[in-house]
C-alpha cells in the first residue's frame, strides 16, 4: 500500500538520532553541491518555450559557459603546474656516451607537459576569437536577434575573466618558460635524427612567442576584437553594468565582485583604446566612479596567493596599449607597493580583520541569535496544523530575510579573509623576528615573510575567531537545508507572483497604459511566469473568502504554492526588465538604472530596479547548499603554488602552513574561549583538499595536503593532550592548596587556575577529516593513559633519586596526580588510578605483595637510612648524621621533566616544593604517614617482614662479634670499688675492658646494634601511625557496625546477637521495597542487602588488628632465643652471678661507657654517627634476653654515677670545711653523659615494660622448697609468634 | 528598430506556464523529500557513528580489564602451591 511521501518522511523522524556531539565543527558533508538555478542544469533549453525569440543569445551563452568551463581548468593546470627541470637528473661523467637517451627520454617527459601549454595557446586564441564573435554579434547598432541578456553579459564578463586570469598567471610563473627553454633544447637535440620538423619547429617558436610575451592573450584578445567590428558599445554596456553592480554592491557575492573587480580595469582599457572616439566611455561613466572602485580595493585576490592591482594592470597595459598611455588619471593611481606611508596606513586599517573583529562578532552574535529564533518560529509553524495563512506568511518570510542576510553575511567574511590575505601577499614583513635563534633573518623565504612572520599574535586571533564564525554559521545553515527549502520557495513564489500579478498590473493600468511596445513587455513577463491557477487546490469557499480578501486589498491573492522560478525564467525576466530600461538600445546613454531621460517614471524605474536585484539574488537562495558550500570555503588558506615555485622548493614547512599557524596559536594562547574553535582551522584542510581534487583536480595537491594534515592532526592532538593534561594538574594542584593559606595570601591570584572548558572537545567522536571519522575522544583517552603512566613512572624515578624524606613530597605529587586523573576521568574515560598505580607499582600479580615503591623503601633504609640516619628520641625524628657515611650510596640523577609532570604551573611548583622542603631534612611521623598511606594494607606487611629478617640478620652477624668482645673480658668482674672515687672507677673499668685491638670490631657492634634500634624505633613510629589510622577507621566504621568503645579500649556491641546496624538497614529498606508491588527489580535489592552482609563480616574482622611494635618486639625477642644461652649466662646456683662477664649486659655495659667516653673526649662526635637508637637497641636486647635488672645494677656507668654521688656527698661535707673542690675533675662532662644515658635507657625500658611485658613470658619463681626456677613459661604469654617461621631457622 | 519580447503565442505560453507550475510543485515536493530521506540517512549514518564510538570505548574497558584480570589470574595460578593449605 502506498504511503504518502510526506508522511513516510514524517515518520524518520521518530527515530532518536541524538548523540551529544558538540558541533565545533564546519560542515564538512555536503549532500548536494550542485549549482541548479545560477548555472542552468538543461543549458537553457528551456529558454525557447517562452517564444521570446533568444534561441540565438542562448547558443552564444551555452558556448561562452562551456569557454568559462574549459577556460578554468586551463587556469588550475597553469596555477598548479611545477617545474620538471627541477626533478630532471644530471648525468655522471661515466655515463655521458648515454646523453643522447637521456635527452630523448627528457624530450618525452616534457612533451606532455608541452602539449598542455600548446593546448592553452591554442584554446586562448579560439575563446578570444570566440568571444569577439560574440561581441560583435550582440552589439550592431541595427539588431537583428534579440539579446544580449543580463545572463550573457555575466559570461561574457565571466569568460573575460578567465582569459585575464590565465594571462596573469602565465605572467607570474616562471617555471613555464624555464622549462619550455629545456624542451626546446632537447628538441633540438632529439630532433637531429627526424625528418621533416619544420612545422614542428614553426610551432615551438609559435608556443615561445606567446609563453614569453607578457599579456599575450589579452593582446590577442583586443586584435580580435577590433578586427573586423567595433564592440565598443558591448564593452561600455559592460562598464556600466560593472560599475553599477559595484557600487550598488546588494546582490552581489563575492566571488562576482571580485570577478568584476578584476576585469574591470581591462574593459576600460580595450574601450579606451579603439579606433575612434575614445572619451565615450567618459560620458557614460565618469572617471571618477571607476578611479573610486579602483582606490577603494587596491589589491584584488585572484589565486589564493596570487593578488591583482588596478592600478598596476592599469600601468603595465598601457605599454601595450598606445590610446591608453593618454588616460594620466588613471594611471596615476598608485600599486600597492607605491602607496605613500598615510595611504598604506588607511588601507591597513580597511584590510586587517583585525579592526573589524569588534563588529563582526557583533553581527554574529545578533545573527545566531535571530536565525535560531526564526527557525524556532518555522518549525513551531510546520508543527500547528491549520496555521493561519498571514502568520505562515510572515514566518516564512522572516525565515527567508535571515537567510539572505546569512549569506550576505557569510560573503562578507569570506571576502574579508580573502582581501586580508591579498593584502598582506603584498606587503610582505619587512624585518621578520626569528622565533627561534637558530634561524637567521637572511633565510627566510618569500613565503615565510608574507604569512608566517606577517600575521601578529592579534591577527591570528582574529583570523581565527572569524574562520570559526563563517564555519559555525555556514553549517548552522547547511544543516537546516532541507528544513527551509520549502519556505524559501514559497517566499519567492510569492515575491514573484506578487510582482507579476500586483505590481506589473498596477504599472499596466496606470503608467504604461499609452506605451504600447512597453506595455507589451510587462505583459511578457507575467505570462512567461504569472501562475494564475495557483489558488485552485483550495476548496471552494475558502477561495471566496480569499478572493474576498483579495478584492478588498484590491490586489490579486494567490495562494502560496512552494515552488521556485526555474532558472530560465529568471533569466527571460532579467532580460525583459533589462528591455524595459534600456529599449533594446546598447547607445542608451547613462546607466542601467539611471534616469537619464528614460519614458519610464522615477517610481516604475525603482520598484524594476529592486525586484531586478532581488531576481538575481534568487539564484543564490535556490542554489543553498552550493551557495553555502561556496561562501564558507576557505580552502584558499592552504594553496601556496605560486610561492613555492618562486621559493625554488619542493614544498614549504607546516610552519608556514596558515592553517597550522592557526591551529599552533590557538594551542598556545590558551585562550579559554576559542578553544572549542580548535578544531575550526582543519576544516581549511578539508576545503583545500576538497578543492585540489574538484576544483584543480590535481592528486600530487591533494596528497600533500592529506600529509600535512596527518601529521598537523597527529601533532595537534598530542598538543592538546598536554594542554588538557597541563591544565587538570594545575586545577588539582590549586585546589590541593590550603585554602586559608590563599586566602591570606596577597598574591594568592596566581595559584588559582583560569577556567577552561574541554569538555566539548572531550566528548568528539568523530571528527571529520579529509572525508575521515576520527574519534578524537578515544584518541585522548589513550593518550592520557600513556601520560599518566608516564607520570607515575616519573615520579618514582625521582623518587628513586632521592632519600627517603622525599616520601611526603612522593605522597603529595601522587595525591595531585590522584586528584587530576579524578577530575579527568568525569569528561573522558581513562584507566581507574588504582589500576595504573598498581601497573606502575608492578605489583598487579595477585600473589606479589612487595611492590616497586615498597621495595625502593627497604633497599633505601638498608642502604642509606639505617646506617646513615640517627636518631632523636626527644624530636622522634631521625636526621642524616653528619658524619661522611662508610660507604658512598649510589643514586641515579633527578630525572628532569617538564612542569606538568610535577603540578602544572611553575608557580604551582614552587608553591608545593616550598611545602616538600619543610620535609625533606628528616624523617618522623609526617613521613611515616605518607609511607602508610602509599603502601596501603597490601605492601605494609611485607615492609614489614622484611625490616624484621633485617634484624634478625643483624643480630646473627652480631653474634659472633659478641663473643669476640666476650673473649676479651676478663672472667670475673667485680663491683666497683668506691673508695678509688670516680678516678679510680674509671681506670678499673679501663683495665676490665682491655679492648685496645678491637675497636673496629667494637665500632661494628655498635653499629649493628644502632641499626636493630632504629629498626625497632621505626616500628614503634609505624605503629603510632596505624594506630591512629585504626583508629579513624573505627570511629567511621563503628556506627555501621553497631559498636561501643567500652570503657577499656575494649569494643563492645550495641546489639545482642542481632545484625548490626548495617545489615539491618538495607534488610528492612528491601523488605519495604521487595514488599510493594511495583517494584521493577526485587532481586537487584536482595543483593545489595547480601552485600551489606558481607561488608558488616569484613569489617568486623579487620576490626582487631595487633599492634606492629609488640609484634615486632616479639619477633625480636624470638631471634634472640637462639642465642639466649650464649649472651645470658644462667648461674648454675640460681641466684645472680654479680662477676660473671659474659652475659650481654655486660658487653653493652663496657661498650656504652667507651662510647660515653669517646663522646666526651672529641666533641660530640660519636653520638653525631650513632644517635640515640644504639640505647634502643642494646636496651631492647637486654630487656628481652631478661637481663634489665642486670643491668641496672653492675652496669659500668650506673655504678659510676652512683659512686660520684656519694663521692658528692663526700665533697660537698669536705668542701664546707676546706673549700677545695677537687671532686671529679674533668670527669663532669662525662658523667653528665652518663645521667644522660641512664635517663634515656629508663625511658626505653619503661616503655618496654608497658608495650611488651616479658614478666609474664619468663619469670624467676622460687619453689616451695626454696630451689629457684629460671625462665618458666607462662600461658598468657604475649609471644603468639614464636611459631613464626625465621629466615635461615 | 525591433522591440523585443513579443511572445508569439501568448495564450499557449500563459496555458503551458500554467501547467509548468503545476508539474514542477509535484516534482519539487518529490524531490525536496528524496533530500529529506538522504539528509536522515546522513544524519543516521553520523549518530550511529558516535554510539558505536561510544560502545567502543566501553567494550575498550571492559577489554582492558579483562586483560589486567587475565593477568592476575595467570600469576596466581602458575604457582598453585600458594594455594596448597
Amino acid at each position: 500500500m502506498a504511503v504518502p511521501v510526506e508522511e513516510a518522511i514524517a515518520a524518520l523522524s521518530t527515530f532518536s538520532l541524538e548523540d551529544e556531539q558538540p558541533e565545533v565543527q564546519g560542515p564538512g558533508l555536503w549532500v548536494s553541491t550542485e549549482r541548479g538555478a545560477t548555472e542552468s542544469p538543461i543549458e537553457y533549453s528551456d529558454v525557447s518555450a517562452y517564444r521570446l525569440s533568444l534561441s540565438e543569445d542562448t547558443k552564444a551563452l551555452n558556448q561562452l559557459n562551456v569557454l568559462i568551463q574549459e577556460g578554468k581548468d586551463m587556469a588550475s593546470v597553469l596555477y598548479t603546474y611545477r617545474s620538471c627541470v627541477k626533478a630532471l637528473p644530471q648525468l655522471p661523467d661515466s655515463m655521458k656516451q648515454s646523453q643522447a637517451d637521456l635527452y630523448l627520454e627528457t624530450y618525452q617527459v616534457l612533451d606532455l607537459e608541452m602539449s598542455r601549454l600548446r593546448e592553452i595557446q591554442r584554446w586562448q586564441a579560439s575563446a578570444a576569437s570566440k568571444l569577439a564573435a560574440d561581441m560583435q554579434r550582440f552589439s550592431r547598432p541595427e539588431r537583428r536577434i534579440n539579446g544580449p541578456t543580463i545572463t550573457h553579459l555575466w559570461s561574457m564578463l565571466k569568460l573575460l575573466d578567465v582569459l585575464v586570469q590565465l594571462d596573469h598567471l602565465k605572467n607570474a610563473k616562471a617555471s613555464i618558460p624555464n622549462d619550455f627553454s629545456w624542451y626546446k633544447r632537447t628538441f633540438t637535440q632529439v630532433s637531429i635524427q627526424w625528418q621533416d620538423t619544420d612545422s614542428m619547429r614553426e610551432e615551438l617558436d609559435d608556443l615561445q612567442i606567446f609563453l614569453s610575451t607578457r599579456w599575450a592573450i589579452l593582446l590577442n584578445l583586443h586584435v580580435e576584437m577590433f578586427r573586423v567590428n567595433n564592440v565598443e558599445d558591448i564593452l561600455q554596456v559592460l562598464i556600466v553594468f560593472a560599475v553599477e553592480s559595484l557600487e550598488l554592491d546588494f546582490a552581489l557575492l563575492f566571488p562576482e565582485r571580485h570577478i568584476l573587480l578584476r576585469v574591470l580595469p581591462v574593459l576600460v582599457v580595450l574601450a579606451t583604446s579603439s579606433e575612434k572616439d575614445s572619451e565615450s566611455l567618459y560620458k557614460r561613466v565618469k572617471i571618477n566612479r571607476l578611479i573610486n572602485i579602483f582606490k577603494n580595493d587596491p589589491v584584488i585576490p585572484a589565486f589564493p596567493d596570487l593578488h591583482l592591482s588596478p592600478a598596476a594592470i592599469l600601468k603595465e597595459l598601457s605599454m601595450y596599449f598606445q590610446k591608453f598611455s593618454s588616460q594620466a588619471r588613471l594611471l596615476t593611481l598608485p600599486a600597492p607597493h607605491e602607496l605613500p606611508p598615510r595611504e598604506a596606513q588607511d588601507y591597513q586599517r580597511h584590510y586587517l580583520i583585525i579592526n573589524h573583529i569588534g563588529a563582526i562578532r557583533a553581527e554574529h552574535d545578533d545573527f545566531t541569535i535571530r536565525f535560531a529564533s526564526s527557525m524556532n518560529q518555522l518549525l513551531l509553524l510546520k508543527s500547528t496544523d491549520c496555521a493561519d495563512i498571514e502568520w505562515s506568511k510572515e514566518v516564512k518570510g522572516s525565515m527567508y530575510d535571515v537567510i539572505v542576510e546569512g549569506f550576505q553575511l557569510l560573503s562578507r567574511w569570506t571576502a574579508r579573509i580573502w582581501e586580508q590575505c591579498a593584502w598582506k601577499f603584498s606587503r610582505p614583513c619587512k624585518d621578520p623576528v626569528p622565533l627561534e635563534s637558530h634561524e637567521t633573518s637572511a633565510s627566510f623565504s618569500d613565503y615565510e615573510k608574507v604569512v608566517r612572520y606577517n600575521y601578529s599574535a592579534e591577527e591570528r586571533k582574529a583570523l581565527v575567531e572569524l574562520v570559526s564564525y563563517i564555519k559555525s554559521v555556514g553549517s548552522m545553515m547547511q544543516r537546516c537545508d532541507t528544513l527551509v527549502a520549502d519556505a524559501l520557495w514559497e517566499t519567492i513564489h510569492a515575491e514573484v507572483q506578487d510582482f507579476v500579478q500586483n505590481t506589473l498590473a498596477t504599472m499596466l493600468k496606470t503608467t504604461f497604459r499609452k506605451k504600447k511596445d512597453l506595455s507589451r513587455i510587462l505583459s511578457d513577463m507575467r505570462t512567461l511566469s504569472a501562475d494564475w491557477m495557483a489558488n485552485t487546490s483550495k476548496s471552494e469557499p475558502e477561495l471566496q473568502s480569499l478572493q474576498h480578501g483579495g478584492e478588498e486589498s484590491k490586489a490579486n491573492f494567490f495562494y502560496p504554492r512552494p515552488v521556485a522560478p526555474t532558472a530560465a525564467q529568471i533569466h527571460c525576466l532579467l532580460f525583459l526588465i533589462y528591455e524595459v530600461v534600456s529599449g533594446g538600445n546598447l547607445r542608451k546613454p547613462g546607466g542601467l538604472f539611471g534616469n537619464s531621460g528614460s519614458e519610464i517614471p522615477v517610481n516604475d524605474l525603482k520598484q524594476l530596479e529592486t525586484f531586478f536585484y532581488k531576481l538575481s539574488f534568487f539564484l543564490h537562495i535556490l542554489d543553498y547548499t552550493a551557495t553555502v558550500a561556496s561562501l564558507s570555503d576557505l580552502g584558499f588558506l592552504w594553496f601556496r603554488e605560486f610561492y613555492l615555485e618562486s621559493s625554488r622548493v619542493i614544498q614549504f614547512p607546516i610552519e608556514c602552513s596558515l592553517p597550522w599557524i592557526l591551529v599552533e596559536y590557538l594551542l598556545e594562547s590558551q585562550n579559554a574561549g576559542l578553544l572549542e574553535s580548535a578544531l575550526m582551522p582543519f576544516d581549511i584542510y578539508n576545503d583545500s583538499a576538497q578543492q585540489a581534487l574538484v576544483v584543480l583536480k590535481q592528486r600530487f595537491l591533494y596528497d600533500e595536503i592529506e600529509a600535512e594534515v596527518d601529521h598537523c592532526f597527529d601533532i595537534f592532538v598530542s598538543k592538546l593532550c598536554e594542554t588538557i593534561f597541563t591544565y587538570y594538574k594545575s586545577w588539582a594542584a590549586s585546589e590541593l592548596l590550603d585554602p586559608s593559606f590563599l586566602f591570606a595570601l596577597d598574591n594568592g591570584d596566581k595559584y588559582s587556575v583560569q577556567p577552561m572548558r574541554f569538555s566539548a572537545l572531550l566528548k568528539l567522536t568523530r571528527v571529520k577529516l579529509l572525508g575521515r571519522t576520527i574519534d578524537l575522544r578515544s584518541l585522548i583517552a589513550e593518550r592520557m593513559n600513556k601520560l599518566f603512566r608516564e607520570n607515575l613512572e616519573f615520579l618514582f624515578d625521582r623518587f628513586e633519586s632521592q632519600d627517603l624524606c622525599a616520601i611526603v613530597e612522593l605522597e603529595k605529587l601522587v595525591d595531585i596526580l590522584k586528584h587530576t586523573h579524578e577530575l579527568l576521568s568525569k569528561d573522558v574515560s581513562i584507566d581507574s588510578f588504582s589500576l595504573i598505580m598498581n601497573e606502575m607499582q608492578e605489583s598487579l600479580s595477585l600473589v606479589s605483595f612487595s611492590s616497586r615503591l615498597a621495595s625502593q623503601i627497604l633497599s633505601e633504609m638498608q642502604s642509606d637510612f639505617l646506617p646513615n640516619f640517627i636518631l632523636c628520641n626527644t624530636t622522634q625524628r631521625f636526621i642524616r648524621s653528619s658524619k661522611v657515611p662508610l660507604v658512598p650510596v649510589q643514586k641515579p640523577s633527578v630525572p628532569h621533566a617538564k612542569p606538568n609532570f610535577y603540578c602544572g604551573t611553575e608557580d604551582l611548583n614552587s608553591a608545593h616544593q616550598s611545602f616538600a622542603r619543610l620535609h625533606c631534612g628528616f624523617f618522623g611521623i609526617p613521613h611515616m604517614f605518607s609511607i602508610v598511606r602509599l603502601l596501603g594494607s597490601r605492601s605494609l606487611p611485607w615492609l614489614i617482614r622484611a625490616l624484621l629478617d633485617h634484624i634478625s640478620n643483624k643480630v646473627t652477624t652480631l653474634e659472633p662479634m659478641i663473643t669476640g668482645l666476650q673473649e676479651a673480658l676478663p672472667k670475673s668482674i667485680g663491683l666497683l670499688p668506691f673508695d678509688g672515687g670516680v678516678t679510680g672507677c674509671m681506670r678499673l673499668v679501663k683495665e676490665h675492658l682491655n679492648w685496645g685491638k678491637k675497636t673496629e670490631l667494637k665500632a661494628e657492634v655498635l653499629r649493628g646494634i644502632k641499626e636493630i634500634g632504629s629498626v625497632l624505633y621505626w616500628m614503634g613510629l609505624l605503629d603510632m601511625v596505624l594506630r591512629e589510622v585504626d583508629t579513624m577507621h573505627f570511629m567511621q566504621t563503628a556506627p555501621w557496625l553497631g559498636f561501643l568503645p567500652g570503657v577499656d579500649g575494649q569494643i563492645l556491641y550495641s546489639q545482642d546477637g542481632g545484625d548490626s546496624p548495617i545489615v539491618n538497614l538495607f534488610k528492612s529498606a528491601t523488605a519495604t521495597i521487595v514488599s510493594n508491588p511495583s517494584c521493577p527489580h526485587p532481586a537487584s535489592f536482595q543483593t545489595l542487602s547480601k552485600q551489606a552482609e558481607a561488608a558488616d563480616l569484613l569489617y568486623k574482622a579487620n576490626m582487631n588488628t595487633g599492634s606492629v611494635l609488640e609484634y615486632a618486639l616479639a619477633f625480636t625477642s624470638a631471634a634472640l632465643d637462639k642465642y639466649c644461652s650464649k649472651w645470658s649466662n644462667a648461674p648454675k646456683t640460681g641466684f645472680i652471678d654479680i662477676t660473671t662477664s659474659k652475659d650481654f649486659y655486660r658487653i653493652y655495659s663496657g661498650l656504652q661507657i667507651g662510647y660515653l667516653e669517646e663522646t666526651v673526649q672529641i666533641q660530640s662526635n660519636n653520638h653525631e654517627e650513632l644517635g640515640d637508637s644504639v640505647a634502643w637497641g642494646g636496651c631492647t636486647i637486654i630487656y628481652l634476653l631478661g637481663q634489665q635488672m642486670h643491668f641496672e645494677l653492675f652496669d659500668f656507668s650506673y655504678q659510676v654515677l652512683n659512686v660520684a654521688e656519694v663521692e658528692a656527698v663526700s665533697v660537698t661535707q669536705t668542701h664546707k670545711t676546706d673549700k677545695s673542690p677537687h671532686f671529679g675533675q674533668g670527669w663532669e662532662a662525662l658523667l653528665e653523659a652518663m645521667k644522660k644515658a641512664r635517663r634515656l635507657n629508663n625511658h626505653v625500658f619503661s616503655m618496654l615494660k608497658a608495650r611488651c611485658p616479658l614478666e609474664e613470658k619468663t619469670a624467676c619463681a622460687i619453689k616451695q622448697s626454696g630451689a629457684p626456677l629460671h625462665r618458666i613459661k607462662f600461658e598468657n604469654t604475649v609471644s603468639a609468634f614464636e611459631t613464626l617461621p625465621q629466615k635461615g631457622a | 528598430m525591433a522591440r523585443a519580447g513579443g511572445i508569439t503565442n501568448a495564450v499557449n505560453v500563459g496555458i503551458a506556464v500554467q501547467a509548468d507550475w503545476e508539474n514542477r510543485e509535484f516534482i519539487s515536493h518529490i524531490s525536496l523529500n528524496v533530500r529529506r530521506l538522504f539528509d536522515f540517512l546522513v544524519q543516521f549514518e553520523a549518530t550511529t557513528k558516535s554510539k558505536l564510538a561510544s560502545l567502543n570505548e566501553k567494550l575498550d574497558t571492559l577489554e582492558r580489564r579483562l586483560e589486567l584480570l587475565e593477568v592476575q589470574v595467570g600469576t596466581a595460578s602458575a604457582n598453585p602451591s600458594l594455594f596448597a593449605t
